[in-house]
């Protein structure tokens, strides 16, 4: 290899001491003086190794290329011989001392060798460093090959010894690493000793820097290069024809040789190779040029730094040539030449047409455009992707998030997909003093600031600077080191924070950062999620610099600080692996988009929140997926998350108002869905937007039945909504003149945003569900008649009919007595008149009363209010919140009483006695305006007279099962259309607004088992029967009135306390976010490839879905058997 | 070795390119074949694609051009070929069926290629194609390249013998690795049948192919 040749140059030559920085294509020069110094010598086997030099080379990687030339430059000033080796941009940071060492005097030979990139393979910019050769005045060589490498280099120790300047050579990517048999000497045994000799020319004064300058440039115009011209320049002449030369040099020479050996043209063009072109070799050029050519072509790749030179040359001996360079036919400035181009060249400059004779394949184009990309990536077991994944949980990544001003090396990859957390990348060692700048420039507009990445080697290299003036001008601004303790991209090699040799001493980055005069620092493993999570949480707000060192050794280097990790390995619980837990029927409707963000908002809650709750423990019985619903407002995508609400709920404003969250318990320490419901529901461009619904129902496939609903209330209207959404026709059947039901009257408009429940319920008209206004069941409208008409009928009919007190009936004249439905009706139709400042009594302890009284209150805050129930205040079945808020509104209440006694006075009041329900004392007697009844509902037995089998109890129910058909004797004797109950109706027990949505929602899976040979039951069943065992729910009133209180804003801060975490089919989120290469996604399910997976564990970490676990190394685990 | 010939090496940062091109100029240094080679390190070697030019013959200096490889030697199945252009009607390729997925592929932003349209073009265009499709059981799947070397030697006119890149093998691998590599490198070349392995059933590279990374 051109490196290892030309490294093979300078042990030949004795080179005495090696300083470099590490860089591609240069590294490998040296590797092997690394290799060579820590190399025991007198146990090699030198038959083997014949490249080990029988002498010490002091080696070492310097903290940077400035440092290296300058100790470089001083050990030859010392008397030892010296070699100094970078890659192109390295000379930039080298170039202060390069510029100044020529004007002064050194003893030993000193030779720099600096590898360019053309085509840019690995750095960051394809400059020309032969440049620095006239920059500089130091004589420069420029091989075209590895054997030319090795015979250069030899020779820049001779010049450099002969001349006393340092002497460049440059090589390019295709020498460096090209590899071909090249003849080697022996060594040259170099142990001079170092030596110093007090002399003026060592004091680069002003006063004598012009003189110096002066001699320099006599210096290069010496005659002592001739031989060196004589020796690294070659020329062939042609036979047949004096028309055509070309001057090459570099690799484009090898490239002309083979050309020219392919088209055997090598007797018709004439040659000239030039190895030392720095000095420029006037006199050999003219020589040449002299032959009598009409034409002259200069092959060199970028800077046409010898073109310029010829064209100079020709101009001064008025030589009358064409000279072709840079702009002829191929000959770009940018990017490598290659054999193909050099032909097309060498076509077009000799007015040839030369054929390969091997025949390119046809028709390749659609075989190889459009192939995936396979860009770098961080390794697999990376520290950096773990930090960087930690970095992306705790910032944004919008327009408003902080920048993130990245560097060189290894972290550079954070740049690309999936990780994409880096805003700039610059020149090596950029990223601090961007940060700074930008800071300054753009602060006001970035309230979160701005932060710096930079890597441990580069910290080193150019950051310790750049820190200090950021803690000189106050800056604000975080700093990140990711410090995995070595200079990773290049292969492993030392720097002053991961010293290993003999003789270097290692430098923790935290006491240097502290030394600099930050404050804020800390130390943490990129491995230790939660830790990493919160340290870049409270730096990122901290005012002013503070710095964190995630620190993780790089997984490819052999490192002790690497755990053992042999004794486990990763799997994949494919049961938990994108897959649904809500869904049994996996075509169910689903909204969720399981976007990266919403990915992210996920695995954020895993490691950010401090409640974690399986989402099985809020489900609902309306079977809304509570998971995606809560995830995507975590996400802040608040479109989505009405959609969820949507895919199996019609009414998400309706239930965000007077849902009595069964879902949430006891409210303790659980997700505020009822709150956070309201809210989605409540952004009105959301709420108004029914498009994918509406798609959603044209794309539905037709079914051939009908369905009649009886009853326009919550549990017939959620039926209509789901048997619509699966194609059927629907037809709803009302008594009433509009829909709604019960609902619409008995809740007070204080309670509900009644607007918008009219909108939910538009929404079916528009979309085609027939309603039947002033069709009472039994007068306009029969069973049997719907029965044979429809494929099915659903009995939604509620309970219209309230229960009355006998003694009260008896006693009160009608102006003093209500129902409390019929209160509240009148009430919402504005028919309530009362006498202002009177007493009402209200007897039952259920939600209607207590609505009947906040309702009284509210009409007048002078009317005084008692409640007398049976229950105990514990006891009662109306929602604990709901008795909370009345009693501070005012409400008073008297628990474990009934009515003893009821005597009318006057027309206008009356007097009620109480007494205890267990002793039979008489607790009170009141004396009151008003009475309402509110001791419940049933059902209105008349309406069903006469229809064939079908008995009501003695409440007027009809207890049964939603989603199973009800037996009935049809007249004609054939069994006809299928009959469902759904709603209060068919519930022993009081039924709230989500259990009569959920029994709607039931019967219309019983009309798709029915009609549409539907095969799964009803998924919310659980929660929903949950609801009829369950009396009371004791919710915690004060939990919900801290979330009514605050602005969605505040919420989004306040619900990053929870993780509501359940598998979703949809998640990707590993491979979105993370994007390690051992996670490869096949057949939607994601696999660890045992193969490349280091088992450093952190995905675990990752998976929002506990998906990935820990096994024993030696477990066979297929993935799907784990569970 | 009458003509120069020309190889291209292609495969995934990680999978051996460059233990390959090692052992071709060894074994061609032993054989008294004039050998070059040009690589390009860097980016590559994190998990990014990696290619290596190797020319046998008195006037080639590493460098394969379009349109110039004689052999393709293949070990991944995509990085294959993204360099088809390098081949030419004459030429010769031996291709691993392994597939190591890029990110695009694994997030399933984008498809990777189909087997049987490749082949059928190579069938068509080139002298002669073999894809490797053996399961190897008890080989890293990322460390074939032996085996795949080893059915390369089996193609008319490689310039080198199975027994001097065996030689080569001895000396530049390390010794606990060495008889492994050479039962792997028989086992391709067809001389051994040490290694388990089974020829994969029916064919159909897209379902038997190892997904690998």
């Amino acid at each position: 290899m051109g490196n290892e040749a030309t490294a093979r140059a300078a042990i030949e030559a004795g080179v005495q001491g090696v300083f470099s920085y590490p860089g591609t294509p240069s590294t490998e020069i040296s590797e092997i003086f690394s290799t060579l110094s820590s190399f025991d010598i007198n146990s090699v086997d030198r038959t083997l190794h014949p490249q080990y030099v029988p002498y010490p080379v002091y080696f070492e990687y310097s903290v940077n290329e400035k440092v290296a030339l300058e100790k470089a430059i001083a050990f030859s000033i010392g008397h030892k011989s010296a070699l100094c080796c970078m890659k192109n941009v390295g000379m930039n940071v080298a170039s202060d001392a390069l510029m100044t060492v020529a004007y002064q005097k050194i003893y030993a030979p000193l030779v720099i060798i600096v590898c360019d990139d053309p085509g840019c393979h690995s750095s960051s910019n394809e400059q020309d460093s032969r440049h620095w050769g006239r920059m500089a005045s130091v004589p420069l060589f420029n091989p075209a090959h590895p054997e030319d490498a090795y015979q250069m280099a030899k020779e820049a120790f001779l010049l450099s010894a002969e001349i006393q300047l340092p002497v460049i050579v440059r090589l390019t990517t295709r020498v460096s690493h090209t590899r071909s048999t090249v003849g080697y000497n022996g060594i040259q045994l170099n142990q001079n000793p170092g030596a110093f000799k007090r002399a003026p020319v060592q004091i680069n004064i002003p006063a004598r820097n012009a003189d110096a300058h002066q001699q320099l440039v006599d210096k290069v115009h010496s005659e002592k290069f001739q031989r060196y011209f004589w020796n690294n320049n070659s020329l062939t002449s042609s036979s047949s024809s004096n028309l055509y030369g070309v001057i090459s040099s570099g690799v484009s020479a090898v490239y002309l040789e083979e050309v020219l050996s392919r088209f055997k043209l090598q007797q018709r063009v004439a040659t000239l190779k030039l190895g030392l072109i720095f000095p420029f070799p006037e006199k050999d050029v003219l020589l040449f040029l002299k032959q009598g050519f009409k034409y002259v072509l200069i092959l060199e790749e970028l800077e046409p730094v010898i073109e310029h030179q010829v064209r100079s040359v020709a101009q001064k001996n008025n030589l009358n040539l064409k000279i072709m360079g840079k702009g002829f036919s191929n000959l770009e400035r940018t990017g490598e030449y290659s054999i193909s181009i050099v032909t097309q060249v060498i076509s077009d400059f000799m007015s040839l047409s030369l054929k390969e004779i091997k025949k390119p394949l046809q028709g390749l184009n659609g075989l190889v455009s459009n192939l995936p990309q396979r860009p770098p990536t961080l390794c697999v077991g990376c520290p950096h992707r773990a930090t960087y994944y930690v970095l992306k949980l705790v910032i944004p990544r919008t327009d408003e998030g902080p920048l993130l001003c990245g560097d060189i090396g290894c972290i550079g990859l954070g740049a690309l997909p999936p990780l994409k957390m880096l805003d700039t990348v610059n020149h090596m060692g950029m990223s601090i003093p961007m940060a700074q700048g930008l800071s300054e420039a753009i602060d006001h507009q970035h309230p979160n600031g701005v932060i710096a990445i930079v890597g441990d080697g580069t910290f080193f290299h150019s950051g310790i600077p750049a820190l200090l003036n950021a803690v000189y001008t106050k800056a604000n601004i975080t700093v990140i080191i990711f410090d995995n303790r070595t200079i990773a991209m290049t292969g492993g090699q030392d720097h002053p924070g991961s010293a290993k040799h003999q003789g270097t001493h290692n430098v923790e980055i935290e006491g240097l950062v502290r030394g600099v005069g930050v404050e804020s620092v800390s130390t943490v493993d990129p491995f230790n999620v939660k830790q990493m999570f919160s340290t870049l949480k409270e730096v990122i707000s901290h005012q002013g610099v503070s710095v964190v060192v995630a620190q993780s050794p790089c997984i490819k280097i052999d490192s002790p600080l690497l755990p053992d990790r042999s004794q486990m390995k990763v799997v994949v619980d494919h049961n938990h692996c994108s897959t649904c837990f809500h869904h049994v029927d996996k075509t169910h409707p689903c909204s969720q988009l399981c976007t990266p963000s919403s990915g992210l908002a996920r695995a954020r809650a895993k490691i950010a929140a401090d409640i974690h709750l399986p989402a099985k423990h809020q489900s609902c019985p309306a079977n809304i997926c509570n998971h995606g619903f809560f995830n995507s407002i975590l996400a802040g995508d608040y479109s989505t998350s009405l959609a969820i609400i949507r895919d199996n709920l019609l009414f998400a404003r309706t239930c965000g108002d007077i849902c009595h969250r069964p879902c949430e318990g006891d409210g303790i320490n659980k997700v505020p869905v009822k709150q956070l419901k309201k809210y989605v529901s409540s952004i009105d461009d959301n709420f108004n937007d029914f498009t994918t619904l509406d798609k959603r129902i044209n794309e539905a496939r037709r079914q051939h039945h009908s369905v009649a609903i009886i009853g326009a209330g919550p549990a017939g209207l959620s039926a209509a909504y789901d048997l619509l959404l699966q194609g059927f026709s629907v037809t709803l059947y009302e008594k009433e003149h509009s829909a709604g039901g019960l609902l619409k009257f008995a809740i007070p408009d204080f309670r509900m945003d009644k607007g918008g429940y009219e909108t939910e319920i538009q929404f079916l008209a528009n979309h085609g569900v027939t309603f039947n206004f002033g069709h009472a069941l039994g007068s306009e409208i029969t069973l049997d008649g719907l029965l044979t008409d429809y494929g099915a009928v659903i009995l939604a009919i509620g309970l219209g009919r309230s229960l009355l007190l006998d003694q009260v009936e008896k006693a009160l004249p009608r102006h003093q007595k209500y129902s409390a439905v019929d209160f509240l009706r009148q009430y919402n139709l504005g028919l309530i008149d009362l006498r202002a400042g009177s007493t009402l009594i209200i007897i039952g302890g259920g939600n209607s009363a207590i609505d009947a009284a906040r309702t009284a209150k509210r009409i007048d805050q002078n009317n005084r209010v008692i409640l007398s129930c049976l229950e105990s205040r514990e006891a009662m079945p109306a929602f604990d919140q709901e008795i909370a808020e009345a009693l501070e509104e005012g409400v008073e209440l008297i628990t474990e009483s009934e009515v003893n006694n009821i005597e009318a006075g006057d027309d206008q009041n009356f007097s009620l006695t109480l007494k205890n329900t267990l002793t039979g004392k008489t607790i009170t007697t009141l004396k009151g305006h008003y009475l309402i009844t509110a001791i419940g509902q049933s059902g209105d037995p008349e309406s069903l007279t006469g229809n064939h089998g079908i008995v009501l109890d003695k409440e007027g129910r009809l207890p049964g099962d939603p989603s199973s058909e009800l037996s009935y004797d049809h007249p004609s004797g054939n069994r006809a259309g299928a009959l469902f109950v759904a709603g209060d109706i068919a519930s022993g027990n009081h039924m709230s607004l989500i259990g009569a949505i959920g029994s709607g929602k039931k019967a219309a899976i019983g009309v798709r088992r029915a009609l549409q040979g539907y095969q799964y039951e009803y998924e919310a069943d659980g929660p929903l029967q949950a609801l009829n065992s369950r009396h009371s729910h004791g919710v915690d009133s004060s939990h919900a009135l801290m979330w009514e209180e605050q602005s969605p804003d505040q919420w989004s801060g306040d619900i990053s306390r929870f993780d509501l975490y359940q598998p979703c089919e949809r998640c990707n989120h590993c491979i979105d976010n993370f994007g390690c290469p051992s996670l490869v996604k096949v057949n939607g399910k994601v696999q660890i490839d045992q193969g490349s997976c280091t088992a450093c564990g952190f995905c675990i970490d990752v998976c929002p879905n506990n998906a990935i676990k820990w096994a024993e190394a030696t477990a066979d685990i297929s993935p799907v058997a784990l569970s | 070795m009458s003509r120069d010939i020309k190889v291209m090496v292609t495969g995934v940062g990680g999978q051996g390119v460059i233990y390959l091109v090692d052992l071709l100029v060894s074994a061609a240094t032993r054989s008294g074949i004039r050998v070059s080679t040009s690589e390009v390190h860097g980016l590559s070697q994190r998990g990014g694609s990696v290619n290596a030019g190797v020319t046998f013959g008195e006037n080639t200096f590493g460098f394969v051009d379009q349109g110039e490889a004689d052999y393709l030697i293949g070990l991944e199945f995509l990085e294959a070929q993204r360099h088809l252009s390098y081949l030419h009607s004459l030429s010769y390729a031996v291709i691993d069926n392994t597939r190591i997925l890029p990110f695009s592929v694994s997030s399933e932003a984008s498809t990777y290629p189909d087997t049987p349209e490749l082949l059928a073009f190579l069938e068509e265009q080139i002298a002669r194609v073999i894809l490797i499709e053996d399961q190897l059981e008890e080989v890293n799947p990322l460390h074939r390249h032996l085996f795949v070397l080893g059915k390369a030697t089996t193609l008319e006119g490689f310039p080198l013998t199975s027994h001097a890149i065996e030689k080569a093998i001895e000396e530049i691998t390390r010794p606990a690795l060495q008889e492994q590599n050479i039962t792997l490198f028989r086992q391709g070349c067809g001389t051994d049948a040490g290694i388990k392995r089974h020829r994969a059933q029916g064919g159909q590279g897209d379902q038997t192919a190892r997904s690998i990374v």
